[in-house]
């Protein structure tokens, strides 16, 4: 018996993004913009969410998949706010959703019926990094009572995202975080970073983030 | 954090290749980036634990280190029966 060495030198990523290509291909031929919301946990992406879904459900109609990796319970809590479909993918212990996750969940979206689609990603700010959905973009979430170096010690998620949400800044006066600060770092990290800043317990803390949605969102037939 | 994932889709990837020669695996080369976020001795557990399992038969996986992000399945050693070849 022998021993025979096959090269194979093929990237382990391939078949991810082969899929994630496919679900790029169905959202851009339904015309639907899909944002990949990525953060650590606890920065309040289901609370934006919730808020969006609270002050855009009567203009626009927006789809949401979410990833947890176990429970419903941030699907739970969005479908209290819309009529439109939030779809659950528990990752059951994955640390990340992966592309195969999204273009099952798309099955049950009614995309003709979609203006704007978000994908609430496993709070993470690692794995999901690597893993491309077909998503439009990363938005990338950034509470201000995390630290101000978080770019530069999750260098690759900052890397990839298009934006940067400021969450919670009605805690800024009870917290030492230095937005400039946080944003040079974010900048030398990724130049082409563009940033939002949201309250979501604020009344006004929303309408920079809402004015981003209306700006991106399909442009539908009214609902 | 995701090495489990990237374990079990090398396996999926060599199951593809290799079909019913799959239990003659006995090597498996990996190539991962110094900047690919994996965490290699992490990785070779996960495979090796995998790698036990049906269709293969215990195969070594074999890590190999290089500059970049880039993250690929290099190689896959399997014994051949030389007496087919005859």
């Amino acid at each position: 018996m022998t021993v025979r060495t096959i090269d194979v030198r093929e990237r382990i990523m391939a078949k991810n993004d082969e899929i994630a290509a496919r679900v790029r291909a169905r959202l851009a031929a339904a015309g639907v913009p899909a944002f990949n919301l990525v953060s650590s946990p606890g920065s309040g992406k289901t609370l934006l969410l919730e808020r969006t879904l609270a002050e855009l459900g009567s203009e626009m109609r927006i789809a949401i998949v979410t990833g947890d990796v176990q429970t419903q319970n941030d699907a739970d809590r969005l479908a209290r706010h819309t009529d439109q479909l939030v779809q659950a993918v528990v990752t059951n212990g994955a640390c990340h959703l992966d592309a195969r996750q999204i273009d099952t969940a798309l099955d049950a979206v009614d995309l003709a019926a979609t203006d704007l689609l978000f994908i609430e990603n496993v709070g993470n700010l690692v794995c999901p990094a690597g893993w491309d959905l077909g998503e439009t973009a990363k938005i990338a979430l950034f509470s201000v009572t995390e630290g101000e170096d978080k770019p530069e010690k999750y260098p690759k998620m900052f890397r990839m995202a298009h934006w940067v949400v400021f969450t919670k800044l009605d805690l800024l006066p009870h917290v030492p975080f230095s937005l400039s600060r946080a944003v040079d770092i974010a900048r030398a990290i990724n130049p082409t970073l563009d940033f939002l800043m949201t309250s979501a317990l604020d009344p006004v803390g929303m309408d920079e983030w809402l004015g981003f949605c209306r700006a991106h969102a399909r442009r539908g037939v009214p609902v | 954090m995701h090495e489990m994932s990237v374990a079990l889709e090398v396996c999926r990837m060599a199951e593809e290749r290799l079909g019913q020669d799959a239990s003659r695996l006995v090597a498996v080369g990996v190539s991962v980036g110094d900047d690919a976020g994996i965490e290699p001795e992490n990785l070779a557990f996960c495979l090796e634990a995998l790698l036990e399992e049906p269709p293969f038969e215990g195969a070594e996986p074999r890590i190999l280190r290089e500059p970049g992000d880039g993250l690929h399945l290099s190689y896959l050693e399997i014994i051949d029966d030389d007496s087919s070849n005859d």
